[in-house]
């Protein structure tokens, strides 16, 4: 049975032969990527953006680019959904070669489903982000509300010893 | 799991539902009609219609307070420096507490060392 030797070291471990007497004397890490850099033959970017609709080539259902009313936008999507589904269901009963169109609209009504869900990450993140701090808040006042109240209570009994053994 | 993910799911299974009708649909369907009871008993878009329902019921229970971003990062401004008040006024407490427990452990020192002395 053939095993396989682990490939060595990288060749510029030599470079840093006397970092325990010079720290500063050998090369630092690499700085991290910004930008956009190639993995595997791929191209991937830094940037975490979603991107929006017409890039995709998808026609974009919903109007309006800021403040979108979410709940009213995702139920008339859900209304639209199902009607494309019905007249694709008639579409195949009554003229069965025109199908194509009928997924198209189909799936172009599921990626702005998706593509909706998607913007409201952001505002979740937010709303989580707040939740957090609020419990931190409340734990803090918690804790500052039990130390006053155990420093009193060593107060007392201080002074309750201090007057038994001034008693005695 | 989170509602955004919720609706997510909800959307991809009525994507699946409605593939799954339209190809049951299709596979027993005539000139060789391969189930005796064709189209099938209303189950199929029974499910359709209930799993677009419980989509609805998921948008109306989006939790989705107050409108728009800055708004957010006003309220996230105004909790941070709550924040930074009451961390600094818990930082002065532990302080406190920490001299006086310093104080009784040499004082409990001290009264120790006099027993000690004494006996």
């Amino acid at each position: 049975m053939a095993t396989a030797t682990y490939p060595p070291p990288p060749p510029y471990y030599r470079l840093y032969k006397d970092y325990s007497e010079s720290p500063s004397s050998v090369p630092e890490p690499p700085s991290p990527i910004e930008g956009s850099y190639v993995c595997f033959g791929g191209n991937y970017t830094t940037e975490d953006v979603l991107p929006s609709l017409e890039e995709q080539g998808v026609p974009q259902l919903y109007p309006n680019d800021s403040n979108v009313d979410y709940k009213k936008e995702l139920r008339s999507l859900n209304r639209e959904l199902q009607l494309h589904i019905l007249e694709l269901a008639d579409v195949l009963v009554e003229r069965p070669s025109q199908y194509a169109k009928r997924i198209g609209d189909i799936s172009s009504v599921f990626k702005n489903l998706h593509h909706l869900l998607n913007s409201l990450r952001p505002h979740q993140a937010r709303a989580t982000l707040i939740h957090v701090m609020e419990l931190q808040i409340q734990q803090r006042k918690q804790a500052v509300e039990d130390i006053k109240r155990r420093r009193e209570e060593v107060q007392r009994l201080l002074k309750d010893a201090f007057i038994t053994l001034d008693g005695q | 799991m989170d509602i955004i993910s919720q609706l997510q799911e909800q959307v991809n299974s009525i994507a699946a539902i409605t593939f799954n009708v339209f190809g049951t649909l299709q596979r027993d369907a005539p000139p060789v009609q391969l189930s005796p009871n064709y189209p099938e008993p209303k189950q199929l878009s029974a499910a359709l219609v209930k799993a677009a329902k419980q989509f609805d019921a998921l948008v109306a229970a989006l939790p989705l307070s107050d409108g728009g971003e800055e708004a957010q990062l006003k309220i996230i401004a105004q909790l941070q420096m709550e924040n930074h008040v009451i961390g600094q006024e818990l930082h002065k407490q532990l302080e406190a507490a920490e001299k006086e427990l310093k104080q009784v452990q040499e004082l409990f020192g001290q009264a120790a060392d006099n027993c000690l002395n004494l006996k």
